[in-house]
């Protein structure tokens, strides 16, 4: 089984994308639980959202404590939250940032990846200049560092889940896929 | 079809299949999204029903009495407070025998003000002639919605679909929403046994004087009673039809075990998979799930309890003065039996504090050391808590 | 039915109350030995009101928004609303029961909101006269009594002259009263409308003493209503020194040309309204004005509220001085004053003043006026004493000669108070003892007036006296206890919008201003309607059996007696006391 802890703010589609990426291993095959942090969190304020996998079904039903891998959807957040609290070792953090972010919130115990998301998100139309949706394009960059789900699913995930812009979200996550950075191939 | 689905859309879905006719709702976290999916689903045209909005939970119940007693389908939904403010409507619509189907959403009592998982709402409203389901699993809770609606309109009362909040509410996981002819074929158009009609007028729930109240809530009584055979029924057909059956009560390796865990909600869900650790390192462990508290299944909870050499009840929920709800109704089941396991109460996770396979250990540490029960509940993962008091 | 453990049936019907059978079979009517009735009472504010306007019918129809017939349930009682509006010292508001919870309600300032809104969409009275009686009236005098004694008799069937001595009629209202309390613009139209009633005002014709003896010839009867205009003397050396005027005549002159500027100091004796009224124009006019009284400023018998405004327009007042000389001093005039002080309570409940010692003071003045109160100017304008009848009323007098028509005496030298309102009430009171008089005889005068009145106070109703509807009313006077007041909720009492105090003296315009509609309909929604139904349903709403029934008659609903068990709650939840529980009569 696999945990991956999502960090955000309010109104930054973190609980959908760890949804979205829910969706994309279902269809890989996968049993999956997808669940926001249970708090009364409102627009702004720092969000987390978990994201459990597994081949076969998972019964347990609590918090997420020890996520294998993190994904950080504003790098701001690096200052106000410690993303890696409980991670076990040697798991990714993927950061939503154009280079890898200074600064010691992490050690060698984890891997850093990043991706300029909010840039693909813009280039290719999804949300306001103020406020682009960077949840597919998270998934794309996400499927790359894992190497799963498969595109294939991610890309049916984006076709069945998302209301509209199917195809500049399916264009988003395919041009994280290609541009994400420092992880280990 | 398998779809990865929000606990609560699950029941929106439920509620959707069984073509509910009026349904009436104040949102109140942590029920707000299985309402907000109903009213897109009533505005669009997908449900054929009429959504009443209103001022307040007590109200919404109201307009299911005003819509029940017309002989509609109808639903509602809420939690913690909401429950609380509807008490009074809850008494009236088992008296009044009317089939309203309520999914309401386990969340604590304030205050403190808490939005999170804990029972003590609707186990406070276990003497309402409500019966109540407890469900672990989306894919239950969908289907525990649909029997609902069955189970409520053969016995003529209300049923209470239960569902943890956020571990159930707002958690994704994958559910199968079966088809609408499915659906048909398990619950058919309601045929109401009370129905107001503007051409044959009549009074209703008007004076009942002591020459018949008694009689009145005996038959109550022995609907309840009634409903624990009918349940199985319908189990027995949804389970031909959906191939899914749950059972008032479910045991998960009971078979052999010395010590019974006894859960309900999802609890259950982490304890199974507790047992199944625990059952790896040899541990002779099992879980008896409660699904149906009201009526409570006396029989089935003393069959498959009686050989375990212990029984511990784990509470989310607390009755000031006494102790775990469940614990005092296993307790109260057994008591007839010549010889019975000792049941140990725990309580855990009040106020949705999580209840963790750590948790369970401490439990099953302290099930294993303890010889005999102490009247008092366990409380696991308490912090130091100081007596207030007068000082002296 | 019995419980079996394991396979329990289900009931084939359940076990709820429910009945078909209407609740209508069971007449709860044969229960009852108390029954409630609509019972209509009177509001002590029409018994204050000299001219017994029904007011709280008034206020009810004026919060439906019902201004014109609002309009004319005053005319009915009185022909000047728009003066009596403005200037009316209101013991109506004295006695209202609202006074008791908050505030009294503001009637006079509603009775001129819909006298201004008549006259502004230039409305046409509803009241339609009685059959014209084939007689002529002759009227002397067409000041506050004699236009209304004609408005009355006109209602009551008769052909009226009103001969007025000056060139226009109004006399008192035209004449005397300053234009800040009642603009011409108010005063015109009310005359207009009775003149348009069929009424002859003859101006410029003055009458002598003779017409009382001649007037058999042409008229059946004839109404003095000369008022009442000379002026007692001071009885004080040098009171006819130049410089000296008497208060009426500086007012009329006032009210013809707006007067000269004046700008030095002028001391005003008296304590009356006149007295006040003459301050006041002398404050417009650029004087320095100073009002000298013998009593204290709680006895004059100037109205409160004008006394107030006029001490805020700057008008000083000597209380307790009393002239006893006036002598000349180069171009002016020093008094000499004696200081008074509080004596014995006298026998008309006044405190009585009495010289104190020898204290004295003089004061210079540019400029002295006379006003303290006035008398008939002729003595034939009072009752003869040595006529063959001679029936005094309350506010009348009627006489009848040997061998003339019947004189009927009515205004200021026959009432108890020198007011408007009075003069309405006197010339009421006159009109409809004289239609008596000639219809049925001086016997039937007493007792069909007494059929008339209005509560105890004596006050009389036109209405009442056509049979109207005020007739079916309880003569009890609804007190402030019988009131249901859970019913009301705390509403301060409107305030009078006003010219700023800065701009009061620079002119004679009006200074109450006109308030709206809103603000009207606010303000009557105060009145209790004491002893009226206003329709307001509690009756209806609070019976317990449903016995109260909607119905398209006037009062819109009925008792159904059928299942009226008597419980009186229907009497008690009225908030005005206009039912009443009875007990039951044997049939």
């Amino acid at each position: 089984m696999l945990e991956i802890r999502f960090h955000g703010r309010g109104g930054q589609g973190t609980v959908v994308a760890s949804i979205l990426l829910a969706n994309a291993f279902f269809k890989a095959g996968y049993y999956v639980q997808s669940f926001p942090l249970f708090g009364v969190e409102r627009r702004g304020a720092p969000v987390e959202a978990y994201l459990r996998l597994d081949k076969q079904e998972i019964l347990i039903r609590t918090n997420v404590y020890h996520p294998d891998h993190v994904v950080v959807m504003d790098r701001s957040i690096l200052q106000a939250v410690d993303v890696s609290k409980g991670m076990k070792k040697g798991g990714y953090i993927l950061i939503n940032a154009p280079a890898v972010p200074k600064g010691d919130h992490w050690n060698s115990a984890f891997r850093p990846a990043w991706v300029d998301a909010t840039r693909i998100a813009r280039d290719n139309g999804l949300g306001t200049r103020t406020h682009p949706i960077l949840n597919t394009a998270m998934m794309g960059a996400f499927a790359r560092v894992l190497g799963m789900p498969p595109m294939e699913a991610v890309v049916k995930a984006i076709q069945e889940e998302v209301p509209d812009q199917v195809e500049k979200n399916v264009q988003a996550a395919k041009d994280a896929y290609l541009a994400v950075e420092g992880f280990e191939i | 079809m398998k779809q990865v689905l929000e606990g609560s859309h699950a029941v929106a879905e439920a509620v959707r299949l069984a073509k509910v006719q009026v349904i009436s709702a104040y949102p109140i976290t942590p029920q707000t999204h299985i309402v907000e999916r109903l009213s897109d689903y009533c505005a669009d045209g997908t449900i054929k029903a009429r959504f009443l909005r209103v001022e307040s939970e007590h109200s919404a119940l109201a307009v299911m009495i005003g819509a029940a007693s017309t002989g509609m389908r109808t639903f509602t939904a809420t939690s913690s407070q909401g429950l609380a403010l509807m008490h009074e409507l809850l008494h009236w619509s088992s008296g009044a025998r009317l089939p309203i189907v309520m999914a309401e959403v386990n969340r604590a009592l304030a205050p403190g003000w808490n939005i999170w998982a804990d029972q003590t709402d609707s186990l406070s409203q276990r003497d309402t002639g409500w019966i109540q389901l407890y469900c672990e699993t989306g894919q239950e809770v969908l289907d525990t919605t649909l029997l609902a609606f069955r189970l409520a309109e053969a016995v003529n009362l209300p049923v209470m679909v239960v569902l943890d909040a956020f571990f159930l509410s707002h958690t994704y996981e994958p559910v199968d929403i079966p088809s609408q002819a499915q659906v048909d074929e398990f619950l058919p158009p309601i045929i109401p046994r009370i129905q107001l009609d503007p051409a044959n007028p009549c009074a209703l729930n008007q004076l009942s004087p002591p020459n018949i109240y008694m009689e009145m809530r005996y038959q109550i009584h022995l609907v309840m009673q009634a409903a624990l055979s009918e349940l199985e029924k319908f189990e027995g057909d949804f389970e031909r039809i959906f191939g899914r059956r749950y059972g008032a009560v479910e045991p998960f390796l009971c078979q052999d075990a010395e010590i019974i865990l006894v859960t309900s909600g999802t609890i259950t869900s982490t304890s199974r998979q507790f047992v199944l650790d625990q059952r790896a390192q040899g541990e002779k462990i099992g879980v008896l799930k409660v699904k149906l508290f009201r009526p409570f299944p006396v029989e089935a909870v003393r069959g498959y309890l009686k050989n375990a050499r212990k029984v511990g009840v784990i509470d989310r929920n607390f009755s000031f003065g006494a102790g775990g709800i469940f614990a005092q109704e296993v307790r109260a089941a057994l008591y007839g039996l010549a010889r019975r396991p000792p049941v140990f109460g725990f309580i855990a996770g009040l106020g949705g504090r999580d209840v963790t396979l750590e948790s369970l250990g401490e439990i099953l540490t302290r099930l294993k050391t303890l010889k005999r029960p102490d009247p008092e509940s366990i409380w696991i993962g308490l912090q130091e808590v100081q007596l207030a008091g007068p000082k002296s | 039915m019995k419980a079996k453990n394991n396979s329990i049936r289900l009931p084939e019907r359940l076990l709820i109350s429910r009945s078909y059978t209407t609740s209508e079979s069971n007449k709860t009517g044969s229960w009852r030995y108390l029954m409630p009735r609509y019972y209509e009472k009177t509001a002590p504010c029409s018994v204050a009101c000299p001219a017994a306007e029904d007011i709280g019918r008034i206020q009810m129809l004026n919060t439906q928004g019902f201004f014109k017939e609002a309009w004319d349930t005053i005319l009915v009682e009185n022909p000047f609303p728009a003066v009596c509006g403005r200037i009316c010292f209101h013991p109506c508001e004295k006695v209202c029961n609202r006074g008791r919870f908050d505030e009294a309600v503001s009637i006079r300032a509603l009775e001129r909101f819909v006298a201004d809104t008549a006259q502004r969409y230039k409305l046409t009275s509803g009241i339609e006269p009685m059959a014209f009686t084939g007689k002529r009236i002759a009227v002397v005098g067409a000041g506050p009594a004699g236009l209304a004694a004609a408005h009355f008799l006109h209602l009551l069937g008769y052909d009226c002259h009103v001969f007025e001595a000056l060139p226009e009629p109004g006399g008192i209202l035209r004449w005397g009263l300053p234009r800040y309390r009642l603009p011409l613009a108010a005063l015109q139209p009310e005359i207009e409308r009775i003149r348009n009633s069929g009424v002859s005002i003859y101006c410029g014709q003055a009458v002598g003493r003779d017409f009382l003896h001649s007037a058999g010839e042409t008229y059946g009867a004839v109404f003095m209503a000369c008022g009442a205009q000379r002026m007692p003397l001071l009885r004080i050396p040098g009171e006819d020194l130049p410089g000296i005027s008497e208060g009426l005549a500086f007012l009329c002159s006032v009210a013809q040309g707006g007067g000269p500027g004046f700008q030095g100091t002028a001391a005003v004796i008296g304590g009356g309204n006149t007295a006040v009224d003459v301050a006041r124009c002398l404050r417009r006019l650029g004087a320095r004005a100073m009002i000298i009284y013998r009593r204290r400023r709680e006895d004059m018998p100037a109205f409160a509220e004008e006394i107030e405004l006029a001490l805020l327009e700057g008008v000083e007042l000597l209380e307790l001085y009393a002239p006893i000389r006036i002598e000349k001093e180069g171009n002016g005039l020093r008094l000499t004053l004696q200081q008074m002080k509080i004596g014995a309570m006298g026998a008309d409940g006044r405190m009585r003043v009495v010289p104190d010692e020898n204290r004295i003071r003089e004061l210079t003045v540019d400029q002295v006026f006379k006003a303290i109160g006035f008398e008939a100017a002729e003595p034939w304008h009072v009752p003869e004493a040595g006529a063959v009848s001679h029936l005094k009323l309350r506010q009348a007098v009627l006489t009848q000669g040997a061998n003339s028509v019947p004189v009927v005496y009515c205004g200021d030298p026959v009432t108890e108070i020198q007011s408007v309102v009075h003069a309405v009430a006197s010339a009421k009171e006159g009109a409809m003892a004289l239609h008596v008089l000639l219809t049925g005889g001086t016997a039937a005068v007493a007792e069909t007036l007494a059929a008339a009145a209005v509560g105890p106070g004596g006050s009389l109703s036109m209405e009442a006296f056509l049979k109207g509807e005020r007739l079916n009313r309880s003569s009890h006077v609804v007190a402030y206890e019988e009131i249901n007041i859970d019913h009301f909720q705390y509403a301060p009492r409107m305030i009078q919008p006003r010219l700023l105090q800065a701009e009061r003296v620079a002119s004679f315009a009006e200074i109450d201003l006109k308030i709206s509609a809103g603000m009207a309909i606010r303000e009557a929604e105060r009145c209790f309607n004491c002893g009226l139904c206003n329709q307001c349903d509690n009756c209806r709403l609070f019976c317990p059996d449903l016995a109260v029934r909607q119905e398209d008659s006037k009062r819109g609903r009925r008792i159904d007696y059928d299942y009226c068990k008597g419980c009186g709650i229907c009497v008690v939840e009225c908030p005005r006391n206009a039912m009443v529980l009875e007990e039951e009569q044997d049939s």
